[in-house]
């Protein structure tokens, strides 16, 4: 009994509970990714995911047409995957999307939306549909993407 | 969605100089469906007593996938790097003008193509290459405009790109490509054009690096001994500076073009060039910019000469 108590003091010195809990559950600094539930992907590197953001990668598997909805300026989502996906400012965001348009390479520009609300049901609504999103602030109404064959709340996702 | 820009010019050689509005350009883009679109870009250029306007690109394109995109239309030729990445939207470039080689008119490059195009990018590689491969309408009897009547021999041109953009090095682009057409201008003979070009791009801001190389060989087609070469190139380097600083880009830019004297289609027509640009670009709005530029200049081996040029380009859209 008492080499188990031990055993267990150890354990919770080298890797202590509220640790393990934080590292499988906290999402509060992460940002996922979530496209309409009929999306036939379930994981994406962070170069396919890079891919679509930029347009670069337009369709999906089955050929539904990706439709990138992205928030509004001032948004935290938006310039955390400003920083991390596009690795962009503000400007050069503009800069590229008007460049692309412009070349003829997309149709338009990315959906803009203002608040993660219209977020979730524009993602409900439009098959096809990607964006991002607080982790914390996800539904079951949306898909979440793998990243890099992790979810938000896994330990080494890349977006957080 | 539409660009403009008017331009201030100072040459201390013979022209006068004074102020040029560019041109006005406007665009439409229509989505029949998911897959089929409609794309035009129109142009109104100032000319010495007219504007002129004109279809720079009109283009139907439908998508069977990422990997093949079939279009037919009016482009500008996918040939090395500036003619298929800043079109006519001077507010896209940094520097004031187009390279040389590369400038609307050019002989050096034909800009414009009729006829068909099929692009795409090849799925799940990290180098991320893409392709790029026209047929259509060779260059017109004059020689600065593209076969927009239909080809003027029979013999087609075609061209063929590839493109890289590896994901480990985010920003970089690169490319070589191919273009093969005869000419038949109005007041020579019948000649074979080939050429190939190369680019290296590193699409960031800090900094921005773009270099282009383009090597053409023109040959009689009766007489295989009347040939002659072109080669031309540019190295153009630019830096956004920081924080409250963004708003200013400096850049330089060094253009040679060398065209062999006995080239039976350019030897003689006075297109030897080369130039050293020192500029600066003030973004002093989200949707425009002034650019003022100091150019060392040498036309066609007649003397280098000190041009200026300021220039406000702007693009009507919001994003």
């Amino acid at each position: 009994m008492n080499v188990a108590i031990a055993a267990l003091a150890v354990v919770s010195m080298l890797c202590p509970l509220d640790v393990v809990v934080a590292q499988e559950s906290d999402a509060s600094n992460a940002i996922a990714i979530v496209v309409h539930k009929s999306t036939e992907v379930d994981n994406l590197s962070l170069h396919e995911l890079r891919n679509i953001f930029l347009a670069n990668q337009q369709f999906w598997p089955d050929r539904t047409r990706i439709i990138l909805l992205v928030r509004a300026p001032k948004s935290e989502e938006r310039d955390f995957v400003l920083n991390t996906i596009y690795q962009m400012d503000e400007a050069q965001f503009r800069q590229y999307w008007i460049a692309k348009m412009f070349r003829a390479e997309v149709p338009r520009g990315p959906k803009i939306v203002f608040s993660t609300d219209m977020m979730l049901d524009l993602v409900v609504a439009i098959p096809g549909s990607i964006s991002f999103i607080n982790a914390n602030e996800m539904t079951d109404d949306v898909k979440v993407v793998r990243v890099d064959g992790k979810l938000p709340t896994d330990e080494g996702y890349p977006l957080k | 969605m539409g660009f403009g820009d008017i331009s201030w010019l100072s040459r201390d050689a013979t022209d006068p100089g004074g102020f040029a509005i560019g041109q006005a350009v406007a665009h439409l883009t229509a989505s029949l469906d998911d897959s089929l679109r409609v794309f035009g870009e129109f142009s109104v250029t100032a000319r010495d007593n007219e504007y002129k306007g004109a279809i720079e690109r009109l283009i139907v394109r439908y998508d069977f996938s990422d990997t093949f995109k079939l279009s037919g239309g009016r482009y500008h030729s996918p040939i090395g790097y500036w003619n298929s990445a800043f079109h006519h939207g001077a507010w896209l470039q940094t520097t004031v003008s187009r390279p040389e080689m590369a400038k609307f008119g050019s002989k050096i490059m034909p800009i414009h193509f009729v006829g068909v195009l099929l692009e795409g990018s090849i799925p799940k590689n990290k180098l991320g290459l893409s392709y790029m491969a026209g047929f259509g309408n060779g260059r017109h009897e004059n020689i600065v405009q593209g076969g927009d009547a239909g080809d003027i021999n029979g013999d087609n041109a075609w061209m063929l790109q590839l493109n890289a953009s590896p994901s480990r090095f985010f920003g970089l682009k690169t490319g070589i490509g191919y273009y093969s057409d005869k000419v038949t201008p109005s007041d020579r003979p019948e000649i074979n054009e080939q050429t190939f070009s190369a680019y290296v791009a590193w699409e960031k801001e800090n900094p921005e690096f773009i270099a282009e190389y383009l090597h053409s060989k023109h040959e009689n087609v009766t007489d295989s001994s009347v040939s002659g070469n072109v080669d031309a190139w540019y190295v153009q380097f630019a830096y956004r500076l920081a924080a409250q600083k963004r708003q200013w880009k400096p850049y330089v830019r060094y253009e040679l073009n060398d065209v062999d004297d006995t080239n039976p289609l350019l030897g003689d027509q006075g297109l030897n060039y080369e130039a050293a640009i020192l500029g600066v670009r003030w973004d002093f709005s989200d949707y425009a910019a002034l650019k003022g530029e100091y150019r060392n200049e040498e036309f066609d081996n007649g003397g280098r000469e000190d041009n200026f040029r300021l220039q406000v380009s702007f693009v009507l859209t919001k994003l």
